[in-house]
């Protein structure tokens, strides 16, 4: 069978609307409830919406769509996740496939194979089609195949009983590792276990009604050694009509208790549980000295007789963990009749299908899914084709051969009809079946009915040996008479130490997967070395993070314990928070610019090119990065009163003495040693003066950059030769040297002062004489070079309006750490224009007054 | 019945660049060890589940940057934290000397904790500058068990972790039953109050 014909075998399994568009087979899902079998992965495509379906196929590869049925129904939404992990061990033979959906996780251990890929593929075509979706697809088709569906087509397919179905509530996360380190351990059982024999005792006996007026003795307590279990059925405990419709019966302690007087009395027994279904019912007894070695006693009944629901057929069952073993004890009571062995088949088929044994916590188990089975009792399988007469004249010569070939059951089960994997033992002994109540004579009845091997005894399990399989003709009570059986077992017990030991492996194991889980990166530069940064000139640097962890992985840059931002404010990250896809890598600009902020605390020494920034992987590590540069210190960000200090270029000024300067800048006074101006003011402003007072657009053309960078550097490093660039650019750089300064013009204090006096001269010119000395000096002088230039408007261009709004800005600067309020656009208009107000009485106002009054 | 576990604890592994914090860590985390020297620029955890008592613990262990750069970022990891392993080489006398300001480090950052000091490179008696008898000399006056280790041969590395997680445990434990003595003492002093009256 080729890919294309299993394709279109699954294809059949949904509508033709519905397309199956990858398969794989292989999968088995990795589930500690599930058995790991083979399961097939189909991604069915409807419109826009994909789904991925885990089907199980009761034979591969499957023949029809009727082999497929529906497990998981995992529908590709926004909450879709596909993530495939290596066997560490194997890592080219097999994938783990991860998906989750709404919840629900799966993992599929899957072979490598061609088809993988394909599968791969299609599954992320298709979750990335989703994520370009805006709206959640609805999914309305997938309806019918979540569980509850009405659909005929689709329950007729749901042969399999569904344990832990998929689209109910998925264990709680935390159970995950739980169940992760039960299936691990489950995995390694021969490790850490040994095993030792238990003798097991196995009785069932229909009774006919009657109550327990004889030992039994000659049944429970006849073999050399007492058992370690026994487990002993009875039928027809009572046949009243109260029994069958209230399940009411005194018989059940009566005979419990004479199970109970009648076992081995050379051990001592406890009992591990009992339970009764109308006339069924099963005792389980063990020696003493075993019961704190059994956990989760459970049992249930069935009950398959009229309507196929009545008890007083069916079946009762116990079930235990003994060490490390799970057994199961059956009794059953199967449909009576010659002719009926069809019906006890299917009596047989609905106690394996129907029994549960439910435990708190856990998913419910049923007959199969233990160790070791018993199954006992009246099964009622009877001699067919042959005559009653011959029968008996063979058994009388002990020659069973013949019969037992006419056996129903033994027909049945050779043709794995009933008992499938079970086993039986030898029969030896007369057939148990019908006599006359307290004789060993046949039945004498009208019926005359043909002897038959109704009660037996059967097993499944490995490591069991059956050591001895017999009647009790002896306790004649009955129509039947009693059978018992007595096997040697071995049972796994937990060698502590060992177990300690893969525990701990197993633990060490899941660690270590989690581990990786962590995310990882790599970052390859962790220390950003700047070199020499200058003023207003951008550098940028850039870092490579790479995603060498399995997950994606999101990372940000983040603040460090007490500080407002993640980094200084001469830096910029780009970007500071992104997700990274494993195997994938992220650029990040770092970028240093020192703007006048900036330039005045590093002048000032308070902030140096220097930061460690925290790159913080969520869920995971922190990455320090180091930022690291030499600041070259300029004029621009000196405050005035320090620049009227330096009687040489600021670049030849030892840094601690600039440091100096500045943190005494308050205590300035004029000397002989210092300038009325700052000389670069003066350098910039003369400049102008000598040739470029007659320049078009001056101050409204802006400069070039590089000009006033090198104009920058004529000041900083007192150039003999003449200032580089055009007017316009000496221009900017005076206004930039004007916004820069560490103070301004007019300090803060001033400003609200100078805002309300604004339309009265007289005032302004008061507020002026009262400015810090040089602070006056440098905007009076600015004024009078404005007025200056005001006198060749008719070549320049400028007017008094213009320049006022200009320098207002600039002498009455905004105080940045005043911000907070944000002020209304009108609000600011008006601010605007009160600072203009304030500086144009200067530009046409004749203020030499005040220039000579110093 | 599935929990995942009982007690998740914050150990914090400190001492001077170079000492073998995060080998240390790799040994007792993945049982790994690896000659080639990687600075750890950073914090990085890793996870390892033990059992002491039948109870559960999940250790959370945060391995950091020994440099003196990064002193200050890394002191605000303390936070929280259950239990410190303070780090030296014994081939590094310095490292050794330096095991005082990371004490005064952890008093400067952490309220009550556990610690255990650790000479580690302990396997190679040749290159070996911190004698034993100092090291332990030291540990008493500071009241801190010493462990002398090698994450490079695993000697005493398991060793360490778990003592000083049964540290963290006994001290959660006894605070618990403090508590419980607390709650207590107010019942029995009730109970004092009734029989009094009885007598007069």
């Amino acid at each position: 069978m080729n890919n294309e014909e299993i394709k279109s075998v699954v294809q059949e399994k949904f509508l033709s609307s519905e397309r199956v568009t990858a398969f794989l087979c292989d999968a088995k899902v990795l589930h500690p409830e599930w058995v790991k079998t083979d399961r097939l992965l189909a991604i069915v495509e409807y419109g826009d919406e994909k789904a991925v379906f885990c089907l199980h196929t009761s034979c591969y590869p499957p023949k029809s769509f009727t082999d497929l049925s529906i497990e998981i129904v995992l529908p590709i939404d926004n909450s879709f996740k596909c993530e495939i992990d290596n066997k560490p061990s194997d890592p080219e033979a097999i994938l783990y496939l991860n998906l989750q959906s709404r919840n629900n996780k799966f993992k599929f251990e899957i072979q490598m194979t061609s088809r993988v890929d394909s599968f791969v593929d299609d599954l992320f075509r298709g979750i990335e089609a989703v994520s370009k979706v805006p709206t959640q697809p609805e999914f309305l088709w997938l309806k019918k195949y979540n569980g509850k569906s009405e659909d005929d087509i689709i329950k007729q397919t749901m042969v399999l009983p569904r344990t832990g179905v998929a689209h109910t509530q998925g264990p709680p996360p935390v159970a995950i590792r739980e169940s992760l380190i039960k299936r691990k351990m489950s995995d390694k059982e021969m490790d850490y276990t040994f095993t030792k024999k238990f003798s097991i005792f196995c009785g069932t006996w229909n009774v006919n009604d009657k109550s327990p007026v004889i030992s039994l003795k000659g049944w429970l307590s006849v073999d050399r050694e007492p058992p370690d279990i026994y487990a002993v059925g009875f039928q027809e405990l009572d046949l009243s009509k109260e029994t069958f419709l209230f399940d009411q019966t005194f018989r059940e302690d009566e005979w419990y208790n004479a199970v109970i007087s009648n076992v081995d009395p050379r051990a001592k027994y406890v009992k591990v549980e009992r339970v009764r279904l109308v006339g069924m019912m099963l005792i389980v007894l063990i020696k003493q000295k075993h019961m704190s070695h059994v956990r989760n006693v459970i049992c249930d009944t069935v009950g398959t007789g009229i309507m196929g629901k009545m008890g007083n057929k069916g079946g009762v069952a116990i079930r235990f963990d003994l060490h490390n073993t799970s057994m199961c004890f059956v009794n059953s009571h199967l449909a009576a009749h010659v002719e009926e062995y069809e019906r006890r088949n299917q009596d047989f088929r609905d106690i394996c299908n129907r029994t549960r044994f439910i435990q708190p916590n856990q998913l419910p188990k049923s007959i199969k899914d233990h160790d070791q089975i018993y199954w006992l009792g009246d099964l009622n399988y009877r001699i067919t084709e042959l005559d009653p007469t011959s029968v008996k004249k063979m058994i009388n010569e002990n020659n069973f051969a013949p019969i037992l070939e006419w056996d129903q059951l033994r027909q049945q089960h050779k043709n794995n009809h009933v008992f499938a994997g079970y086993t039986e033992g030898h029969i030896t002994f007369k057939p148990t079946y019908k006599y006359d109540p307290g004789t060993d004579n046949w039945d004498s009845s009208e019926k005359n009915r043909a002897p038959a091997w109704c009660d037996r005894i059967f097993w499944k399990g490995e490591n069991i040996t059956q050591l001895g399989y017999r009647s009790h003709p002896a306790l004649n009570i009955s129509d039947h008479k009693p059978v018992s059986a007595i096997f040697t077992s071995s049972i796994k017990i937990i060698d502590e130490e060992k177990y300690r030991k893969v525990y701990e492996d197993v633990i060490k194991q899941l660690d270590k997967l989690e581990n990786e889980l962590i995310p990882q990166v790599k970052v390859d530069v962790t220390e950003i070395d700047f070199g020499t940064v200058r003023y207003l000139e951008l550098q940028v640097r850039s870092i490579t993070i790479k995603n060498t962890g399995k997950l994606p992985v999101e990372f940000e840059f983040i603040k460090k314990l007490d500080e407002s931002s993640f980094c200084k404010d001469w830096l910029i990250v780009e970007p500071y928070k992104k997700c990274i896809c494993a195997d994938e890598s992220c650029e990040i600009q770092l970028k240093v610019l020192i703007n006048k902020t900036s330039a005045c605390k590093m002048n000032a020494g308070t902030d140096k090119l220097y930061d460690i920034l925290v790159l913080h992987l969520y869920g995971g590590k922190d990455i320090f990065i180091t930022v690291n540069g030499t600041y070259q210190r300029s004029c621009f960000g000196c405050s005035i009163e320090v620049l009227v200090n330096l009687g040489m270029p600021i670049r030849e000024v030892p840094v601690g003495k600039l440091i100096e300067l500045e943190s005494k800048r308050d205590q300035c006074v004029s000397n002989q040693s210092t300038y009325s101006i700052p000389k670069e003011i003066w350098f910039l402003v003369d400049h102008i003066y000598l040739h470029g007072l007659k320049e078009p657009n001056l101050f409204e053309q802006p400069g070039l950059h590089s000009e006033v960078l090198q104009i920058r550097d004529w000041l900083d490093s007192g150039s003999v030769d003449p200032i580089p660039g055009s007017i316009h650019s000496v221009a900017e750089a005076l206004l930039l040297l004007l916004e820069s300064t560490a103070d301004p013009i007019i300090p803060y204090n001033l400003q609200s002062v100078c805002l309300r006096a604004s339309a009265n001269y007289l005032q302004c010119k008061q507020i002026v004489m009262e400015l810090p000395e040089f602070r006056k000096n440098v905007f009076l002088y600015l004024c009078e070079f404005l007025q200056e230039a005001l006198q060749h408007s008719a070549e320049n261009g400028l007017d008094s309006k213009t320049l006022s709004t200009l320098f207002g800005a600039i002498f009455l600067r905004d105080n940045p750490s005043q911000t907070q309020e944000p002020q209304s656009r009108i609000n600011k208009q008006v601010i605007d224009k009160k600072k203009a107000q304030f500086v144009y009485h200067f530009l046409v106002n004749d203020h030499s007054d005040l220039i000579f009054s110093r | 019945m599935a929990r995942e576990f009982d007690h998740l604890f914050k150990l914090l592994i400190i001492g001077d660049s170079g000492v073998g914090k995060s080998c240390l860590l790799l040994r007792f985390a993945d049982n790994t060890f690896s000659g080639s020297y990687i600075t750890t620029i950073g914090v990085d955890f890793k996870i390892r589940t033990l059992e002491i008592n039948g109870e559960r613990i999940k250790l959370q262990i945060w391995d950091t940057a020994g440099q003196e750069r990064f002193r200050t970022i890394t002191s605000t990891y303390y936070r929280g934290t259950h239990g410190v392993i303070v780090v030296y080489d014994v081939t590094n006398g310095e490292s050794f000397a330096n095991v005082k300001r990371w004490l005064h480090e952890i008093e400067q950052n952490c309220d009550v904790v556990n610690k255990v000091l650790v000479g580690n490179k302990n396997d190679c008696p040749s290159r070996k500058v911190v004698v034993i008898e100092d090291a332990q000399r030291f540990a008493n006056q500071m009241n801190i068990p010493l462990f002398e280790t090698s994450a490079k041969e695993n000697i005493n590395v398991e060793e360490m972790f778990l003592t000083i997680t049964k540290m963290v445990l006994r001290s959660k434990l006894e605070m618990k039953e403090r508590q419980n003595v607390t709650s207590n003492e107010t019942v029995h002093l009730k109970r004092g109050h009734k029989t009094k009256k009885k007598c007069c």
